[in-house]
């Protein structure tokens, strides 16, 4: 009994992931990380996970994806590569999409140090960058540090009280 | 959607119509880690993989001791998890392939939505975080493995970079200038040994592996090359360690490349085709969102930003709703102007003193009669400068070169606008500051202008409870009210009237504004950055300027000077004469003016800075900071370009008069 419901299940599931068609968005999105020098961005490319493409949801697909680009970005380049990265254990809690915003939950580890205003414009110019390149839809990024609205980040440099766009910085 | 939630939905009921049915069979083995057993409360075994919850206990403590951390929110089809190195492991519900450090790799079993987290294949995502399940008769021992090895050669120099899942203990035994063993206690490895590269510093590289499943000791012995010298570098991430060997040749045996090659060797995913790694892009030019927005009969001056632009030049941007004809006129003492016929100015007149290239001020007026309104804006500059007119819908950009002409034209008409763009448009490079693209930002006229006001307001960052950076035992809140106190002595001898936001060690917050953005949804009780009572001083006093001084500090240790951030684009000129002005007598590396959204900039609505004096993790910068001679050479640097930028205080109330 057990195994012909796992077999069903792994079918549903196999059956569901080969539907795939070609995404608008692409197999591939670029993501932004800050040089040394705290302003330079270096754009990379990434795969998207499995590069199927799109399930025949479009809204899922593109929420999906901008939240995947948040991830990595905050997550920063492979190891050994020279960046200003955010602090340590910083990672995102949750991307919501509402038409050409993206609402980015950072867990509170982003204040874990007080950080200099280099930092701060480091990290959230690469963030602002990466989610509002153009296939995504996005022009303004607002932040939320842990589920709360902030006015500034701890650090109280950078201010959060309005949303981000490529133009803040 | 609504088919996509419902195969999820049943994949869920199929996956824990499984559970419950494996429970009683298939019961989770014991898994031992670190010294202890993992217990888990929402795992099941199949398939030979153990699907865990991401709300498991055992989960979330193996995942603690190693420093990662999920990203998963419902609705969503990806689950991310970033290891302490910061490799990214992802999942997709519902397929078996996922990617760890970018590399492609199959579970056997693929990962499911279970309502608010998600459940994962647990030995999967162990071997992505270099943790090996290794089976025994009567368990699963989670042993920490020595990852990866990078062997990086530039050069005649070899770095070889150990990664684990767990920071590193090492015992060093370096036998030689060219031989060194590491030994790595509580690590396994699954490395090969590897022989020599071809042109680098290292002939080979031994792993051999000791002790019992439980407790492991992993020995990697570097043979460098015959006369080769080596040392142990400092590593960013406690989870790497780093030894540079350099032949005996040095520099001479290299054909050294620009820039480091790809990593090669020992570790698993070659950098070309790893899709997570960083290959040259070329980013794509963001298109133009502008709006474009007819406004019919006389035109109207909407905006004015003065901005430096390339080679020292000054450009002045009009913003004009409806189109005018314009005429432009050169006098011989070195004024210019231009006439924007049948046109009003929405704001007062303004002049400005930029200091900036061959521009000594910019002067905008209203002229003309009510019938035939004009707007006349006039340069006075150091020499007959080249002048360029760029007309487009939005209006008239207009920049003053260094260099001067010799073209004998005294005047010149043309015609502007139709239709006025909301610029906002999204800078195509994103290293280019607004005012190399075009990017306006000014959301319409701002009164960067000279008000009258005999009064600068100083802001020291931080202050109370926020200490602001602290490295190498300096303090930013100390160190910014020492050099606002100074600057306040200066700026008194200079004739101006100073207000500080705080003149002792608190941090100014006022109840109401607490208030008031808590309500507004924009700040919460652990909000302790109230950086809006800073520039309601500034705003409610009508301050001529404002002036916030900062100390710097970077992740980046090499991080070092002086930057001027500024926001609206009437702070540029003002952030452009701080900067010049202090660089000299502080003698610190000009990091240049920076175009930030920082919020005291941001939300003071006179020209306004925001200066980051030095690094306070840097070394060098932290050798400056402590010297008291220091922090009055960055004050009087400041007052310089105060005084540059706007003159005397006796002075500008003069010719306001006039």
């Amino acid at each position: 009994m057990l195994i012909v419901l796992f077999a069903v299940a792994v079918a549903a599931a196999w059956w569901f992931t080969t539907r795939a068609k070609q995404s608008a968005i692409g197999d591939t999105i670029t993501v932004y990380y800050a040089k040394a020098d705290g302003t330079t961005l270096v754009p990379w490319q990434v795969s998207l996970n499995p590069a199927r493409g799109e399930r025949g949801d479009a809204a899922l697909d593109r929420r999906s994806t901008i939240f995947y680009a948040a991830t990595q970005c905050v997550a920063g380049p492979p190891p050994g590569t020279q960046a200003v990265r955010f602090p340590a254990g910083t990672h995102v809690l949750a991307v919501d999409v509402q038409g050409s915003t993206a609402d980015v939950d950072i867990s509170k580890d982003v204040a874990s140090s007080a950080e200099g205003g280099f930092a701060e414009s480091a990290e959230f110019k690469a963030l602002v960058w990466t989610l509002t390149q153009p296939k995504f839809g996005i022009d303004s990024v607002k932040v939320k540090i842990a589920g709360a609205r902030v006015a500034t980040l701890p650090g109280g440099h950078l201010g959060l009280d309005e949303p981000l766009s490529r133009s803040s910085f | 959607m609504n088919r996509f939630r419902v195969r999820v939905f049943s994949l869920i009921a199929l996956f824990f119509a499984c559970a419950v049915g494996a429970r009683a069979q298939d019961a989770p083995p014991n898994v031992w880690f670190q010294g202890t057993r993992l217990i888990f409360d929402h795992a099941v075994a199949s398939q030979g993989e153990l699907m865990v919850s991401t709300r498991d206990a055992g989960m979330r403590r193996f995942l603690d001791r190693l420093a990662a951390t999920v990203s998963y929110q419902p609705q969503q089809r990806y689950v991310v998890i970033t290891a302490a190195d910061r490799r990214t492991v992802v999942f997709t519900l519902g397929d078996q392939s996922y990617t760890a450090g970018g590399v492609r790799a199959q579970a056997p079993v693929a990962p499911l939505a279970d309502g608010d987290d998600a459940v994962l294949p647990f030995y999967a995502l162990a071997r992505a975080l270099y943790v090996e399940p290794v089976a025994t008769p009567s368990e699963i021992v989670l042993q920490p493995r020595i990852g990866a090895l990078d062997v990086r050669t530039e050069g005649g120099r070899t770095t070889v970079t150990v990664r684990a899942a767990m920071p590193l203990v090492t015992t060093t035994n370096a036998e030689s200038s060219e031989r060194v063993q590491l030994s790595f206690a509580g690590l396994g490895s699954s490395l090969a040994p590897a022989g020599r590269a071809p042109g680098t510093a290292v002939d080979s590289i031994g792993v051999a592996v000791a002790g019992s499943t439980k407790v492991p000791i992993t020995t990697i012995t570097i043979q460098g090359a015959r006369g080769a010298t080596h040392r142990v570098l400092a590593s960013g991430s406690p989870d790497a360690y780093t030894v540079v060997f350099e032949s005996a040749r040095g520099s001479v045996a290299v054909n050294a490349p620009p820039t480091p090659p790809p990593l090669a060797g020992w570790t698993p995913p070659p950098a070309g085709a790893a899709p997570g790694y960083p290959q040259t892009a070329t980013t794509q030019p963001a298109p133009a969102t502008a709006a474009p927005l007819i406004v019919a009969g006389r035109a109207t001056v909407t905006g004015l930003a003065i901005e430096p632009a390339a080679d020292d030049a000054l450009a002045v941007r009009v913003t004009l709703s409806g189109a005018a004809s314009y005429a432009w006129h050169r006098l011989n003492d070195n004024r210019w102007y231009v006439d924007f016929q049948n046109t009003t100015l929405t704001g007062p007149g303004r002049d400005e003193h930029p200091s900036f290239g061959a521009v000594q001020s910019v002067r905008v007026r209203q002229t003309g009669s009510s019938d035939a309104p004009a707007v006349r804006i006039a340069f006075s500059t150091t020499g007959q400068q080249r002048i360029d007119l760029a007309p487009s819908e939005s209006g008239l950009v207009i920049t003053v070169s260094t260099a001067t002409t010799t073209d004998v034209a005294r005047t010149g008409t043309g015609r502007t606008g139709g239709a006025a763009v909301v610029a906002s448009a999204a800078s195509p490079d994103p290293n280019a500051s607004p005012s190399d693209t075009g990017g306006g930002t000014s959301p319409g006229w701002k009164f960067g202008a000279n008000n009258g006001s005999k009064i600068i307001v100083l802001d020291p960052g931080h202050g109370g409870a926020d200490p602001g950076t602290q490295h190498y035992g300096l303090v930013e809140k100390v160190l910014t009210l020492d050099i606002a106190q100074r600057l306040k002595t200066l700026l008194v001898a200079q004739g101006w009237t100073v207000r500080m936001t705080r003149e002792t060690d608190v941090d100014p917050v006022s109840a109401e504004n607490i208030a008031k953005m808590r309500a507004d949804g924009k700040a919460n009780p652990d909000d302790r950055a109230y950086l809006q009572t800073r520039c309601d001083v500034a705003n409610n006093a009508g301050a001529r300027l404002f002036i916030s001084i900062h100390v710097n500090s970077a992740p980046i240790e090499s991080a070092r000077g002086t930057t001027v951030y500024w926001y609206k684009p009437q702070d540029a000129p003002f952030a452009q004469a701080i900067e010049k002005n202090v660089i000299p007598l502080a003698g610190t590396q000009d990091d240049g003016t920076r175009h930030e959204n920082f919020y005291v900039v941001r939300h003071t609505s006179m020209p306004a800075v925001l200066i980051e004096t030095a690094f306070a993790t840097n070394p060098g910068d932290v050798a400056l900071l402590r010297q008291p001679s220091f922090l009055q050479n960055v004050a009087q640097g400041i007052a310089n370009g105060v005084k540059a930028y706007a003159g005397s205080p006796s002075a500008n109330a003069l010719s306001q008069q006039q």
